[in-house]
C-alpha cells in the first residue's frame, strides 16, 4: 500500500503542479517580504521606542499616547469628513461618465478612457503644482477669476480653514476617476443585453432601465469600488502633504499625514506604527460594516 | 512552445525575486578599511550633498579629485541630492542604520540624529588647528551637549529684502535702517507708505512674507528673536513663548495685515510667490531675505536688460536692498541665522578609529579653505573660517557694498547657539511648534482666530508639555 502511494505523491509535484508551486512561491516570497514582514514589524515597533541602535520596549505607551492625542482624533474626523465627501460623489461621477461613454463607438470609448485615466499616470506632485496654481489666492488665480464672474469675492482657498478642506475635496472630485470609470465600463459591458431587450418590450424608459437593471447589476462593482475607495481615502496623504501641509489650524491634517510626520519628521516610529495599526483597525471595521449592510444580496 | 513559455516565465519570476532581494542588500563593500585600524589603508568616505550653491554640484568631480590628491589613500564618494530629496534620503538611510559618512544639513536638524545615536561625535578627534580655523559663533551651532557633530559651512542671516527705488519713493532712509535698525512702529509706518491702491484694489503691498505652510514658522521665528526671545528656552531652560511679549508680537503680526500693508491672503503665499511679487513690483519689502537673493535679482535684471525671455514674466529691474528685521517692545535686535554644515554620521556598527579620522579629514576639506570659499562666494555669504577668508582673497565677488556691510552688522547680533538645551526638551519644543504654533499662526494670519486665542493655545500646550514650572511666567 505504501509502495503504491509513493509514486502518486511524486506525481503531484511534477509537471504543471510543480510549475504552479514555483510561480506561487515567488509571489509568496514577495508578499512575505514586502507586505507580511512590514506589518509584523510595525506591530513589534508599536510597542517600542524605535532607534536604529537598539530599540526600547515601552509596552502600550504608544497606543495610550495615540488615544490621548487630540490631534490624532482631529485627524480621524478630518479623514472621515474627507471620505464622506469624496468617495460617494466620485463614484457617482465615475458611474455617470461610464454611462455616457458606453453608447459610443469603440475607438471613441478608448479615447475617453485614456483621457480619464491620464491623471492616474501623471505624477501626483506635478498635478499638485497645477492645482496650487488653480487655487492661487490672489485675484489672478483661476478659481478666483471664475468665481469673480459670479460676483463672489476672492477666496483664500488653501489658506483658510473655511475653504481648505473643500479645496482638497474639489480636487478629488475633479480628478482621478480613470480607474473607476474603466471598471464601471467593463461591468456595464458585462450586463446581458437580454435584460435591456426585455425592458424595451415592457416599454421601460432610460431611467427605469438604469434603476431596475443597471444599478442592481453593478452592485458588486459598486461595493468593490466603495470599499477600495474608502480604504484609499482613509490612507490619503499626498494631497494634504503637498497642498496644505495639514493646515491651516490642522483643518486638513489627515491620519496618513500625521503618521508620516510622526515617523519621518519626529522619528517617533513607535507612535507612528501604533497609529497605523489603529488606522488599519478602523478601516477593517468600516469595511466589515460595508460588507454586512451592502453585501447582503451581492452575488459574485 | 509551451516549454519555451515556461522557461521564459521562470526567468521572469526568478529575476523578479532577485530584483526584490537586491533591495535588501547591504551598503556594499566600498568602505573596506572602515574595519581596519591602519590609518594609511585605502578608504572611501561617502557624502550626501545637496546643491548648496548654484554651481556646487558641478564642482563635485574637482572636489573629489583634489581630495584624493591631498589624501592619496582616500576616495570621497559624493552622492548628489536635491534639496527636496535631501531630508528624506538621509532619514531613510539613518533609520536603516546605514547613513552616509557625511551629510550637508541645517544645524537645527542635528539633535534628532544625536537622539537616534547616529551622529558621530568628532570632539575628541578634531585637532586644535581645525577648531581654531572656525569663527566661534557658527561652530557652536554644530554642538549638542558636550559633543561636536560636524563643521559649519556658513552662517546666513535671515533678513528682509527691499526694492531700493520703492523704498526711496516712500521716503525711507534705507541706509540709516541698514546701519541702525528700526523699531516695529517705524517699520509699520514705513510699509504703510509702500502700499499703492486704486479703486479699492491694491497693486503693491508694503510687505509680503512667505507664510504658506511651514514657512510661517520662519516668519514668527524671525520676529520673536527681536522681542526678547532669542531661543525657545531661556538660559534656565524655561519655555520662553509663554511670555507676554509673545502675545504682543502676535498682535503686531495681525496689525500689519489689518493695516492693509500685507495681503489678506498672506497665509497662502509661499516662497516662490512672494519672490515673484517682489520681482514684479507687487511688494516693496519681502521676507525672508537671504544674501543670495541679491544675486538672483541681479541675474533677473541682466535678463531684462538683454531682453531675455527667461526673465520672470512681468518683472521690473530691482536693486535688492538688505534690511534688518524690526525690534519689538524696546528689546535688543537679535538676528535669526541659519547655520548649515557638514555633519558626520556613524552606522549601526561603531566605525574604526582610522575611518573616523578619514571622515574628519573629508569634513574639514569640504568645510574650509578653497571649497568653502568658493561655495560661500557663490552664495554671497560671509566666510566663517580663516582658511576660507585666505582662499577668498584671490576671488572676486560683485556685491553691493551697503548690503555686505548691513549683513556684517546683523551677523554681530546673531542669535547665539544653544547646545545646552537637552535633546528631549528640544524635541518637545519642535513638536509643539509644528502641532500648535504653526497651525494656530496660519489661522491667525488667515484672520480666523485672535492673537489672544493663539497665545492661550500655545500657553496651554506648553504647560502640558513642560509643566507649570517649566514655562516663563511674566
Amino acid at each position: 500500500m505504501a509502495q503504491l502511494a509513493k509514486p502518486a505523491k511524486r506525481r503531484r509535484i511534477r509537471g504543471d503542479g510543480a510549475w504552479a508551486y514555483a510561480f506561487i512561491a515567488v509571489a509568496l516570497v514577495v508578499f512575505a517580504m514586502f507586505t507580511a514582514y512590514p506589518v509584523v514589524s510595525a506591530f513589534i515597533i508599536s510597542f517600542q521606542k524605535y532607534k536604529p541602535i537598539g530599540s526600547e520596549y515601552v509596552g502600550f505607551d504608544n497606543y495610550i499616547a495615540t488615544f490621548k492625542d487630540s490631534l490624532f482624533w482631529k485627524s480621524v474626523v478630518n479623514t472621515v469628513v474627507y471620505t464622506i465627501l469624496t468617495v460617494p460623489v466620485s463614484l457617482i461621477i465615475s458611474f455617470a461618465i461610464a454611462i455616457l461613454i458606453l453608447p459610443l463607438k469603440k475607438k471613441l470609448q478608448t479615447t475617453f478612457k485614456a483621457i480619464y485615466y491620464l491623471p492616474a499616470v501623471a505624477s501626483g506632485v506635478a498635478l499638485s503644482v497645477v492645482w496650487l496654481w488653480i487655487f492661487d489666492p490672489m485675484p489672478e488665480g483661476i478659481f478666483n477669476k471664475l468665481i469673480g464672474f459670479f460676483g463672489i469675492s476672492n477666496q483664500n482657498w488653501l489658506g483658510s480653514s473655511a475653504t481648505s478642506m473643500f479645496s482638497l475635496v474639489l480636487m478629488a472630485w475633479l480628478s482621478s476617476h480613470g480607474t473607476s470609470i474603466i471598471i464601471y465600463l467593463a461591468a456595464l459591458l458585462g450586463i446581458d443585453s437580454s435584460y435591456y431587450e426585455a425592458a424595451d418590450l415592457d416599454g421601460a424608459n432610460f431611467f427605469q432601465k438604469l434603476w431596475y437593471i443597471v444599478i442592481p447589476s453593478l452592485k458588486p462593482t459598486t461595493l468593490f469600488l466603495l470599499v477600495t475607495g474608502v480604504i484609499g481615502s482613509f490612507q490619503v496623504f499626498q494631497n494634504a502633504y503637498l497642498m496644505t501641509g495639514g493646515g491651516p489650524d490642522n483643518s486638513t491634517t489627515m491620519v496618513g499625514l500625521l503618521i508620516f510626520n510622526n515617523a519621518f519628521k519626529y522619528f517617533e516610529f513607535g507612535k507612528a506604527a501604533a497609529q497605523s495599526l489603529v488606522l488599519a483597525a478602523i478601516i477593517a471595521l468600516i469595511s466589515l460594516v460595508q460588507f454586512k449592510f451592502m453585501g447582503k444580496d451581492v452575488e459574485y | 512552445m509551451k516549454k519555451r513559455m515556461r522557461v521564459l516565465a521562470s526567468v521572469f519570476a526568478v529575476s523578479m525575486a532577485l530584483t526584490t532581494l537586491t533591495a535588501c542588500g547591504g551598503k556594499g563593500g566600498d568602505s573596506k578599511s572602515a574595519e581596519t585600524s591602519d590609518p594609511n589603508a585605502k578608504d572611501t568616505i561617502t557624502a550626501l550633498l545637496p546643491p548648496v550653491s548654484g554651481n556646487f554640484q558641478d564642482t563635485f568631480a574637482d572636489i573629489q579629485k583634489e581630495f584624493t590628491e591631498k589624501y592619496p589613500n582616500l576616495t570621497l564618494k559624493i552622492e548628489p541630492a536635491s534639496w527636496e530629496d535631501m531630508t528624506q534620503k538621509l532619514d531613510t538611510q539613518v533609520n536603516a542604520g546605514s547613513p552616509p559618512d557625511i551629510a550637508f544639513i541645517g544645524s537645527d536638524g542635528i539633535s534628532k540624529y544625536v537622539d537616534q545615536g547616529m551622529a558621530l561625535d568628532i570632539k575628541d578627534i578634531a585637532t586644535p588647528e581645525m577648531i581654531n580655523d572656525y569663527d566661534k559663533g557658527p561652530l557652536e551651532y554644530m554642538k549638542k551637549g558636550d559633543g561636536l557633530y560636524g563643521f559649519p559651512a556658513y552662517m546666513e542671516v535671515h533678513a528682509l529684502g527691499g526694492n531700493r527705488e520703492f523704498l526711496e519713493k516712500a521716503g525711507i532712509d534705507w541706509k540709516k535702517v541698514q546701519q541702525q535698525g528700526w523699531t516695529f512702529d517705524e517699520f509699520r509706518e514705513a510699509i504703510k507708505k509702500g502700499v499703492v491702491s486704486e479703486g479699492g484694489k491694491t497693486s503693491r503691498y508694503g510687505f509680503v512674507f512667505a507664510t504658506a505652510g511651514v514657512t510661517s514658522k520662519d516668519y514668527l521665528g524671525i520676529l520673536i528673536k527681536n522681542a526678547g526671545m532669542p531661543s525657545a528656552f531661556t538660559q534656565d531652560l524655561k519655555y520662553a513663548y509663554t511670555s507676554k511679549n509673545y502675545l504682543e508680537v502676535l498682535k503686531d503680526i495681525r496689525a500689519l495685515i489689518d493695516d492693509g500693508s500685507m495681503p489678506k491672503e498672506l497665509s497662502s503665499i509661499d516662497a516662490g510667490k512672494r519672490w515673484n511679487m517682489f520681482l514684479t513690483g507687487q511688494t516693496m519689502i519681502t521676507g525672508k531675505g537671504m544674501a543670495t537673493f541679491e544675486k538672483s535679482a541681479n541675474t533677473n535684471n541682466d535678463k531684462i536688460k538683454a531682453n531675455d525671455g527667461s526673465a520672470v514674466k512681468g518683472s521690473i529691474p530691482v536693486t535688492y536692498t538688505v534690511l534688518p528685521v524690526p525690534s519689538f517692545l524696546g528689546e535688543k535686535a537679535v538676528s535669526s541665522v541659519a547655520v548649515d554644515g557638514y555633519v558626520a554620521f556613524r552606522g549601526k556598527k561603531e566605525p574604526s578609529e582610522a575611518h573616523k579620522q578619514n571622515i574628519l579629514k573629508a569634513l574639514y576639506f569640504l568645510a574650509s579653505g578653497k571649497v568653502a570659499a568658493t561655495t560661500n562666494n557663490d552664495l554671497f555669504v560671509a566666510q566663517i573660517t580663516e582658511s576660507g577668508r585666505k582662499a577668498a582673497e584671490s576671488m572676486s565677488v560683485e556685491r553691493d557694498a551697503d548690503n555686505k556691510a548691513a549683513v556684517e552688522t546683523m551677523l554681530k547680533n546673531a542669535a547665539p547657539a544653544r547646545p545646552d538645551i537637552p535633546a528631549e526638551l528640544e524635541a518637545k519644543a519642535i513638536k509643539l511648534e509644528d502641532e500648535v504654533i504653526v497651525p494656530k499662526l496660519q489661522a491667525l494670519i488667515a484672520g480666523e482666530i485672535k492673537p489672544e486665542e493663539m497665545y492661550d493655545a500655545v500657553k496651554s500646550a506648553a504647560v502640558s508639555a513642560f509643566g507649570e514650572d517649566g514655562v516663563v511666567k511674566d
